[in-house]
């Protein structure tokens, strides 16, 4: 290995996405769980996420903005395989997310969306990740949401979800029950 | 610590490739120059399963490989990897290659002429031992013909489309950003065109003559006829982010078209190509291409047979890793083993999952 | 867009080797393989510096995840010192900067090939593992894409005859390591050809484990309390290998996942294969602060 003569170093941008990575991976592995983000918003999980070869569905024109500049081409919301969103209202649109299928699982989409923790609508979560089960309560999404959910995603076809409050995130994965109370 | 005594693992790996490494010595930039100069069909073999049209670092590779191709071509895909992608050329057109050998098996005269080009198929393959003994072989001078061949050439199916003779399915017309790249994104099937072509692009020669060999051997159902064997330089252009398209250089490209009657009473076609110059490989290539339609699972000119079985880091990595230990799982088995009653013993080998 | 937009100044190597084009894909399908676990997720899967069949798999996810602060060990068979786990571990820490350990404890990133660590991980600790082969479906179906139809399907029951084909022939299932086993009650999956004294391990655990093959160009994961069932019928229980009663000559431990070495005189030796373990052990016994955290096999049984 006489050929690696010195260490890199990471940059900013390499520090920056490493751990947004990290705080979604344990988000999905532990859903309901709040971890932290390197910066408040979706731009940061956008970046750590996206380049030209994804397709993006954005409904917020200024950070559609930014995600065209990661490289990744914007398109209607079927098309999309990461959907940046708001599920407080517009709830008809949300069943052409792209769920994939039991043959391609992984074509199901990446959501992201905007919520408040700690208040509003309390959830009940089981599934992969949850020892027993956990609780956790969310406000700023339309209370239909949920069921939407439960019928477009079936296991293993679905998409993961995303919520942000601030700079922390909540991870949802297709293979999580929830349960409203 | 008594424990790891017997090991060392990490001096014992250190002092193995300083082992290998003195054997080839010094490698300095002449000697990079010499194997690049030498060697112009290996570099171009190296080149095309490596994907990374670069005869200086193809040199390098089999420099520092002491030869083996299978390590060269697994440096070049591994420094092929930390390269950014800055852009997509445009498509490159069969007649506007600069082409310097395009032959057909299939007429005596083909519209452009038959251009035997630089070729070893009719010289009488003798060694020059006299070179051993002092006397450097000097190749005698090229006596140009009287009129050069054209520098490009239409393409032959062209023509057999204009006369109905062949199939024209339907183009897909993809921006060439577009063009799915399998360095970025799996093989899977049945596979996107674009991910055939490139994979067969990639092959390991070898591995493609094989299974081409026995598709013409009778293990597929087409025999091949040479409907047109291209080598050529292409002109990679590319667009500035001016909005000019411009050529950035010339690549050394083979192509190959075989062609059998098919099915539906039209001649089919099988291509291939791939960057520098390697009839054997295109010609493989492109029999399996031709043999690929309707072919059975498992069979060698199936398309997700013959595709994952030439992919040259994939295979050659396999194989030597079985030089590994694998001392866990034999003692896993051998604890099934002790584990089962005494019966005679089955005829067929006990399959257990993976 | 300009070149300038899609560029960056030189230099000779990405941090963690791979670019960041490279990552991004990655963690995408990292996301993807957590959020259906045990299914297994298609990546494009570069070339690494090291051979295919090498751990490229398990490099590319571990290369993905390290950053400065990063603490990994990589083990081969059980053992940090084998020759194959020294030269990963020497790349990881080169390309990284990230510091090596053999001490399953201290590790941040574990990769690993063929033994999951006989120490309980973490919560906080992720374990790499390296697949040769990542379809369990493979001796019933070589062919790829009509292995991944049964698995849409969840078609297994071909899978089921062949273990109820070796209890009828053999009065047990001659599985020995990589037991398939079916991962949150969907997909089944191969653990690595880890013994199946391991398999337990992955079952319920607090950790986060990847499981890639770079040559294949697939990896899955089982997240934290995910259930990991080995395929078993209810009249024959999942049998790990008989080595709860074997003691190692080295360190004295008993009830640990064991290497076999033949003797001269017929018989057999064993030894700890979790090699660091055995060190911790005798680093003990002769009066040294070593530190051994619980382990998944108490006195030779699951706790």
């Amino acid at each position: 290995m006489s050929f690696l003569t010195a260490v890199p170093l990471p940059d900013a941008f390499e520090t920056r996405t490493n751990a947004t990575f990290e705080a979604l991976m344990w988000a999905l592995s532990r859903p309901g769980t709040v971890q932290d983000l390197p910066a408040p918003g979706s731009a940061g999980i956008a970046e750590a996420l996206l380049d030209r070869e994804c397709r993006a569905f954005c409904d917020d024109p200024a950070l559609a903005d930014r995600i065209a500049t990661f490289g990744a081409a914007l398109v209607p919301l079927p098309l999309a395989d990461h959907c940046f969103l708001a599920l407080d209202a517009g709830l008809d649109r949300l069943a052409q997310i792209a769920v994939g299928s039991a043959l391609y699982p992984d074509t199901g989409a990446t959501v992201v969306a905007q919520a408040r923790f700690g208040t509003g609508q309390r959830l009940r979560l089981t599934g992969p990740g949850i020892e027993t089960l956990a609780e956790i309560a969310l406000d700023g999404i339309a209370p239909g949401f949920w069921a939407l959910r439960a019928a477009l995603c079936r296991y293993p076809a679905g998409f993961d979800l995303f919520l942000t409050c601030g700079a922390q995130v909540i991870g949802l994965p297709r293979s999580t029950t929830i349960e409203v109370l | 610590m008594a424990y790891v005594a017997t090991r060392g693992g990490e001096r014992a790996i250190e002092q193995s490739e300083r082992l290998y490494r003195a054997e080839l010595g010094q490698i300095d930039a002449a000697r990079v120059a010499e194997i690049r100069h030498a060697l112009p069909m290996l570099i171009d073999r190296v080149m095309g399963e490596a994907s990374l049209y670069e005869p200086d670092l193809a040199a390098l590779a089999l420099a520092q490989a002491g030869g083996d191709l299978y390590e060269a071509v697994l440096l070049l895909r591994a420094w092929r990897t930390t390269q950014p992608r800055l852009t997509i050329a445009q498509p490159v057109l069969q007649d506007q290659l600069f082409t310097l050998r395009r032959i057909s098996a299939a007429f005596k005269d083909i519209p452009g002429g038959q251009i035997l080009g630089p070729s070893l198929d009719y010289a009488h393959r003798l060694l020059a031992t006299g070179v051993l003994q002092g006397r450097p072989y000097v190749p005698a001078a090229v006596q140009p013909a009287a009129t050069p061949a054209p520098a490009r050439q239409p393409s032959l199916a062209a023509w057999q489309k204009a006369q109905g003779l062949v199939a024209d399915p339907a183009r897909a017309d993809v921006a060439p950003d577009d063009i799915p790249d399998l360095t970025r994104e799996p093989l899977l099937f049945p596979a996107a065109r674009a991910h055939t072509l490139q994979s067969l692009a990639r092959a390991d020669t070898g591995g493609m003559l094989a299974l081409g060999y026995s598709a013409m051997r009778g293990y597929g159902n087409a025999h091949p006829t040479v409907n047109e064997l291209r080598l050529a330089e292409a002109d990679v252009r590319v667009r500035h982010p001016g909005g000019t398209v411009f050529s950035a250089g010339r690549v050394k490209v083979s192509q190959a078209e075989v062609t059998s009657k098919g099915k539906s009473g039209l001649l089919e076609l099988g291509f291939c190509a791939t960057l520098g110059w390697n009839e054997v490989k295109v010609i493989s290539g492109a029999t399996l291409d031709l043999n690929a339609p309707g072919a059975a699972k498992g069979s060698p000119v199936e398309e997700e047979f013959f595709l994952y079985h030439t992919e040259p880091v994939e295979a050659s990595g396999f194989c030597i890793h079985f030089k590994l230990p694998h001392y866990v799982t034999f003692q896993s088995s051998l604890d099934a083993l002790r584990g089962a009653k005494a019966v005679p013993a089955p005829h067929e080998p006990e399959k257990v999952p993976a | 867009m300009t070149i300038a937009t899609l560029t960056k100044p030189w230099e000779a190597m990405s941090y963690g080797f791979l670019d960041a084009s490279a990552k991004r894909e990655l963690r995408r399908k990292m996301l993807k393989a957590i959020a259906v676990p045990g299914c297994q997720m298609p990546y494009a899967s570069r070339e690494v510096p090291m051979a295919r069949g090498w751990g490229t798999g398990g490099l590319q996810v571990t290369l993905t995840l390290l950053r400065p602060s990063s603490v990994v060990k990589v083990i081969d068979q059980g053992a940090d010192d084998s020759v194959n786990a020294a030269s990963i571990r020497s790349f990881l820490s080169k390309v990284s900067g990230a510091r090596e350990t053999w001490d399953t404890l201290e590790a941040t990133i574990l990769q690993s090939r063929h033994r999951i660590p006989e120490e309980r991980l973490r919560a906080d600790q992720v374990l790499v593992l390296q697949v040769p082969n990542p379809e369990p479906l493979r001796p019933v179906e070589p062919n790829m894409s009509v292995a991944r139809q049964m698995h849409a399907d969840a078609d297994y029951g071909r899978l089921w005859l062949i273990l109820y084909e070796q209890i009828v022939r053999s009065g047990r299932v001659m599985q020995g390591a990589a037991y398939p086993s079916l991962v949150n009650g969907r997909h089944v999956m191969t653990p690595s050809p880890i013994p199946r004294w391991d398999v337990p391990k992955l079952h319920m655990a607090q950790h986060l484990t990847f499981l890639s093959a770079g040559r294949e160009k697939r990896l899955y994961a089982v997240p934290p309390f995910t259930r990991v069932e080995p395929l078993v019928f209810s009249d024959v229980p999942f049998q790990v290998e008989d080595h709860a009663a074997l003691t190692c000559h080295r360190s004295g431990l008993t009830g640990y996942f064991m290497n076999e070495i033949p003797q001269g005189d017929g018989g057999s030796q064993f030894e700890l294969s979790d090699s660091n373990l055995g060190i911790k052990a005798i680093r003990q016994a002769e009066g040294a602060d070593a530190r051994i955290g619980p382990t998944w096999y108490e006195n030779g049984k699951t706790s």
